[in-house]
């Protein structure tokens, strides 16, 4: 039995101490965020945020996770309600500033690897909340155990997509 | 049954009866038959449950104004059914963009054309436009009739039919009513085209447009970005078992003896074998991993060794393939007297271009769950461009009706052309490991599985003769194209296991098994006096020599075969005009004719920053570690529209590295339907391109690819990317819709070698351009 902290509740799987995170969270969880993409950790589709740090939940042995706090695509707007001390009510009908970002530019072609691209916005954002051009590309390029890749080619609305959640995020503070 | 009204165009309406039920009744229920309505016992699955004769089926109007359409056509990220097909059918109908509030789309039971995740727009006159057109013909009738004012005298706006100082809303027109419109259809569901609508019902006027040329939203962005969208991944059925597929050790290896599970690590798992098939099933996703990495282990292939090793592709294809069993196929504008005209040139550019292999590499692997139920009834759950096709394949493969299959299709990781002819690889394995167990069985296969027993897109070689006349102007255009059969559609699964599929590639095959290699870049410079262009077409490598018939089995990718005869023409373009002295851009403007062509170079002339002058430039250099910097250009025309890019690179000569700086593309598609998303698809198109161009080539060697993952198949990373600019060209005046998606990742490879030649004065006439390559033609 694993006990794991995901998206703020703790939920017990019963799955071997081997098993990599993402078939946890897939497959006993039922959440969809995270994809597989290649479970290499070469292309960053199956990302969620450890301790507020993107990691690779396709070779992470869910075992090696269970004290610290996973958040997925589908714990980010709990995520932003919880550092801008939203009302619960209001929490529910509040995206992550990221996530609206990405609906308002329009960023996903098949969006497939786009919840990666979300998390790893995330964790740029809460550390550098106003990244210049080259700190973006240099994060999502540099910054994890691969680049986070996108076969669709949607780098540049990627870009647009951090500079106006980071608009976003201003505004909310 | 009485007939309202009959139509020059086609198409009768007629009322059976008014009706009353509970809940609100929707146009022609009734006539859909009962195997779909409410309460009704639904056969398991059904040839079609909606009739493509009835414009209901595509399109349904509710008694609360709100509308349903249904096309077989899947988004695959390019959002074409999503905004697109709202923004045709709302103007075809003239009501608001958001009265359509629900798009079915893909799966086969709920669809009625069929057809593939390509060109949406279907040469301007996409099956859902044209139901569009005559439905609102049919309401027009229906109001006239209501109202008791002639149809001419009526007109619409936002779904309210007004005249004669009488309105009625399209709901009020439908509410209560069972009424049938049948209209003319025509080819074949499970075929790669699918159904198509005939007929010409009357156009909204291009004039009249509010809702094409507006940027609107995506809706399927937002539930994706929320995690709130049921991907195809995400389909989990009772009692389903994970499986992972033991691929062949070769692309020619046939099966020896299959491993047993070590049942003290994996009691709960087991292998299937089929033919050459082998499965391993099971009950959780990590163990189905585990089991089938041991069970590969101590499975035994016999050896081959039938491919001509990627480093000798070239020499193979023009020593050795057999281009003499395939007919030429020769270009439709072929003109002139190219021989005497070649003769006589006063210069002559004779030269050989080569593309190399690349994979389509969904950023997901293929995968599918499949549920073979003990009636016979089969049904597939998965991501596919061409789900109706699959389903004829699936069909055929079991030796069943196509009514036994039923494909549920959800969102997925692009394809870029992989699953157009049906499959992608996953989902007749699960199908027949499904089969075997009576029990739903989820495949996914693992990246090197995608890389190594997917199909790619045919690489090639072209010769290319052009005379230059003493004024400098392109006398003769000669081209003769080399290139594999480009589409297999057989299922790999059905292959392997033995069992029916359509035929491979082969010289007498039908549109899609064919191995002829058609002209496909339509020619652009109607001012050249003397063209001829040959396609040169053979089967696919090793897949005569292979003992189950696979090879390195090919899969039309974007831009499917002009992309391998774009590089070549344009490439040689830019030669062409350095050979006259000219600069490359005003070049081609002097060899066009078509205004459309003219504008797009023009664009990104003005757009890039384009300095006229010919190439090499002055200080070109091919030594040395200061990065030299060069530009080139491509033109093009594809589905309607017409394309120019401008390539901007600074390239390194002792590395060999070429970094593209800057990225300027125009596109005229006719009508901008919606600037915001064609921007995107352009966008994405642009950095697939600049891939083709420097990083992509398929490594295979003697026995298959020796790829396995994104290290060893590159694709760029977001710092790889230059400045992109985007000019959209809207020219309502061509009065149609031209494609907007595939063609701009085309247009990069051409341009950057000619930038590349620009730079250094020596020309690269292979792609990809990478490193080495350019390294060891500079140092050369």
């Amino acid at each position: 039995m694993l006990t794991l902290n995901v998206n703020g509740a703790r939920h017990q799987v019963d799955a071997p101490d081997d098993t990599p995170l993402l078939y946890v969270l897939r497959n006993h969880l039922q959440l969809s965020g995270p994809q597989f993409g290649c479970g290499l950790a070469q292309c960053g589709a199956c990302a969620v945020l450890v301790d507020g740090k993107e990691v690779r939940s396709c070779v992470f042995p869910a075992a090696s996770v269970a004290n610290q706090e996973i958040v997925t695509l589908e714990g980010l707007p709990a995520r932003w309600a919880r550092q801008k001390g939203l009302s619960a009510e209001a929490a529910k009908n509040t995206l992550h500033p990221v996530q609206q970002a990405w609906i308002e530019e329009q960023t996903p072609q098949c969006g497939f690897c786009q919840n990666g691209m979300m998390i790893k916005a995330t964790e740029l954002l809460e550390s550098n909340p106003n990244p210049t051009l080259a700190q973006i590309k240099n994060a999502f390029t540099n910054s994890g155990p691969s680049p986070n890749l996108c076969r669709c080619g949607t780098y540049l609305a990627i870009i647009e997509a951090v500079q106006h959640a980071a608009t976003i995020m201003a505004k909310g503070r | 049954m009485a007939t309202l009204s009959e139509k020059p165009f086609g198409p009768t309406l007629s009322r059976r009866q008014f009706v009353k039920a509970g809940g609100a009744l929707v146009v022609g229920f009734s006539v859909v038959g009962p195997g779909i309505l409410k309460g009704a016992p639904k056969p398991a699955a059904m040839k079609n449950s909606l009739d493509p004769t009835l414009p209901n089926s595509w399109i349904e109007l509710h008694p609360d104004n709100t509308i349903l359409i249904r096309t077989g056509k899947s988004d695959f990220g390019q959002s074409s059914t999503f905004t697109s097909y709202r923004q045709i059918v709302a103007e075809e109908l003239s009501v608001p963009f958001e009265a359509i509030t629900t798009v079915i789309q893909g799966h086969t039971d709920q669809t009625p054309d069929g057809s593939g995740a390509f060109d949406f727009l279907g040469g301007g006159m996409p099956n859902i436009r044209k139901a569009a057109a005559y439905t609102y013909q049919a309401l027009l009738d229906l109001a006239s009739e209501r109202l008791g004012v002639e149809k001419h005298k009526l007109s619409v706006k936002d779904g309210i039919v007004s005249g004669g100082g009488k309105s009625i809303s399209y709901g009020d027109l439908v509410n209560n009513q069972q009424l049938k419109l049948t209209i003319p259809v025509k080819g074949e569901l499970t075929g790669i085209m699918g159904l198509t609508i005939e007929g010409d019902p009357p156009m909204k006027p291009v004039s009249q447009y509010t809702v094409i040329g507006k940027s609107f939203k995506n809706s399927v962005t937002a539930s994706k970005v929320a995690a709130k969208e049921t991907w195809a991944t995400d389909v989990r059925l009772p009692g389903m078992l994970h499986a992972r597929v033991v691929h062949p050790k070769t692309l020619g290896s046939t099966l020896v003896s299959a491993g047993q599970v070590d049942k003290t690590k994996f009691p709960n798992s087991q292998v299937i074998v089929k033919g050459n098939l082998v499965g391993v099933v099971a009950l959780t996703e990590w163990e189905a991993i585990q089991a089938a990495e041991q069970v590969a282990g101590a499975t035994k292939w016999t050896d081959w060794k039938g491919l001509p090793a990627s480093a000798k592709l070239y020499q193979y294809l023009r020593e050795e393939a057999d281009w003499k069993s395939t007919p030429v196929a020769n270009g439709s504008l072929n003109k002139g007297d190219v021989g005497t005209a070649l003769t006589g040139a006063h210069k002559k550019l004779s030269a050989t271009y080569q593309v190399s292999y690349m994979k389509h590499g969904p950023i997901g692997p293929t995968m599918a769950v499949a549920d073979v139920k003990a009636d016979g009834t089969v049904h597939i759950y998965t991501h596919n461009q061409n789900p109706q096709e699959l389903r004829g394949e699936i069909a055929l493969m079991l030796g069943v009706a196509p009514d036994h299959v039923v494909v549920h299709a959800y969102p997925g990781p692009g394809h870029y052309g992989r699953s157009n002819g049906g499959n992608a690889g996953a989902e007749d394995e699960a199908v027949l490991l499904s089969q075997a167990l009576g029990k739903p069985v989820r495949v996914q296969w693992m990246r090197a599985d995608d890389m190594q027993w997917s199909t790619q897109g045919s690489g090639g070689f072209s010769d290319v003769q052009i005379g230059l006349d003493e004024k400098g102007k392109i006398a003769a255009y000669q081209v003769d194209h080399y290139m594999p059969a480009m589409q297999d559609d057989r299922p790999i699964g059905a292959v392997l296991a033995g069992l029916p599929t359509m035929a491979a590639p082969n010289p007498q095959g039908d549109f899609i098994s064919s191995t002829v290699n058609g002209i496909q870049d339509p020619w652009v410079y109607a001012s050249i006096p003397n063209v001829t262009e040959r396609g040169h077409g053979t089967f696919q490598l090793g897949q005569k020599a292979s003992p189950i018939a696979v090879g390195l089995r090919d899969h039309s990718m974007r831009t499917p075969g002009q992309y391998q005869q774009h590089f070549p023409r344009e490439l040689a373009i830019s030669e062409a005009a350095a050979l006259a002295g000219a600069d490359a851009l005003q070049f081609r403007l002097d060899h066009a004719r078509e205004e459309r062509a003219i504008g797009v170079l023009k664009a990104v002339r003005e757009a890039s920053g384009w300095e006229t002058r010919p190439a090499p430039r002055r200080d070109a250099a091919f030594t040395g570690s200061t990065p030299v910097r060069g530009r080139g250009v491509a033109l093009m025309l594809r589905n309607r529209s017409y394309w120019a890019c401008a390539c901007h690179i600074a390239v390194t000569p002792d590395s060999g590295k070429i970094v593209v700086e800057k990225y300027t593309i125009a596109v005229d598609p006719g009508i901008v339907i919606n600037p915001m998303q064609l921007k995107r698809q352009v966008e994405g198109g642009a950095v697939m391109g600049i891939s083709h161009a420097l990083f992509e080539e398929v490594i295979f060697d003697e026995s298959g690819i020796t790829q396995d993952d994104w290290n060893s198949y590159p694709i760029p990373s977001m710092s790889d990317i230059p400045e992109i600019k985007v000019v959209l060209i809207n020219n309502p005046q061509v009065g149609t819709y031209g494609g907007g998606s595939e063609a701009a990742n085309a247009l990069a490879a051409p341009a950057i070698a000619a930038a590349l030649y620009d730079a250094t004065g020596k020309i690269l006439r292979k792609v990809p351009l990478k490193p080495a390559y350019v390294k060891a033609l500079l140092n050369a």
